[in-house]
């Protein structure tokens, strides 16, 4: 079964949050510590980090099809930082990877406890919709 | 340059696209499947995925052993993502356009559904020594 981790931590106009180089650091390790356990344990799909909400554009098409693009989001708009997507036996498991990521180490080493997205991922539409 | 286009949408406009007549709905992904194949060709497909209804996501959090605590419950105006497609292009303009044409997916009578894609380029990974 697969699932989608997402990190929807960042809000409208945020860049790199203002922490010590140590405590970024630490973070950064911890994630690419997990992320390795995942791909040894044969459950990574992929994982990537999203460049920050001030380069995040809407768009939508214009009359003649045309993209018209817009940056202004809502203060409260919530930004995906990143995802993971990994291939589990259960929900239960795939909730224990959205643990481990949630206890990511912020500043001064103390668990983020960031709220984590999980989500399944469908293996195809649905065959009516084909 | 790697870059995602999120498409999200409510919970009611998931409910709205269920009522859609089975021609609008064949003839919505027709478009989908056109666009995919032609970002196939040209080479800046890099992933494409549909997400399963809002109603089996869950929010987790590490509790303070590590262990995972789930809650389902979300605000009626939460957005969700619905799908997403990964696209390797030479410039911002050109993940811009196939966002418009994503943007235009022609949605009940045929009309285009004119839905908002958020487009986000991936961040740049540091080299790593391991």
């Amino acid at each position: 079964m697969k699932y989608i981790l997402m990190m929807n931590t960042m809000k409208a106009g945020q860049g790199v949050p203002a922490w010590a180089k140590k405590d970024l650091q630490a973070h950064i390790a911890f994630m690419l510590g997990l992320n390795k356990e995942l791909h040894e344990q044969g459950e990574l799909v992929s994982a990537e980090g999203l460049s920050f909400p001030d380069q995040a554009k809407l768009v939508r098409a214009g009359k003649d099809g045309l993209p018209t693009t817009d940056g202004v989001f809502p203060e409260s708009k919530e930004f995906l930082a990143g995802f993971w997507i990994i291939d589990v036996e259960s929900p239960g498991r795939a909730y224990e990877i959205a643990a481990k990521v949630s206890g990511a180490p912020g500043p001064g080493g103390a668990p983020l406890n960031m709220p984590i997205e999980v989500r399944p991922i469908m293996s195809g539409p649905p065959a009516e919709m084909l | 340059m790697k870059y995602i286009l999120l498409m999200s949408g409510t919970k009611a406009g998931v409910e709205g696209y269920h009522a859609w007549s089975k021609q609008d709905i064949d003839a919505h992904m027709a478009v989908l499947h056109r666009i995919n194949k032609e970002l196939a060709d040209s080479g800046e497909f890099v992933a494409t995925q549909g997400l399963a209804d809002p109603t089996e996501t869950r929010i987790v959090r590490g509790e303070k052993n590590g262990l995972p605590v789930t809650d389902g419950i979300f605000p009626e105006s939460k957005e969700f993502l619905l799908g997403y497609w990964i696209v390797d292009v030479a410039n911002a303009e050109r993940a811009y356009a196939i966002a418009g044409r994503i943007s235009a997916a022609p949605g009940p009578g045929g009309s285009p559904t004119n839905m908002p894609i958020e487009v986000r380029r991936f961040a740049i990974r540091e080299p790593q020594s391991h």
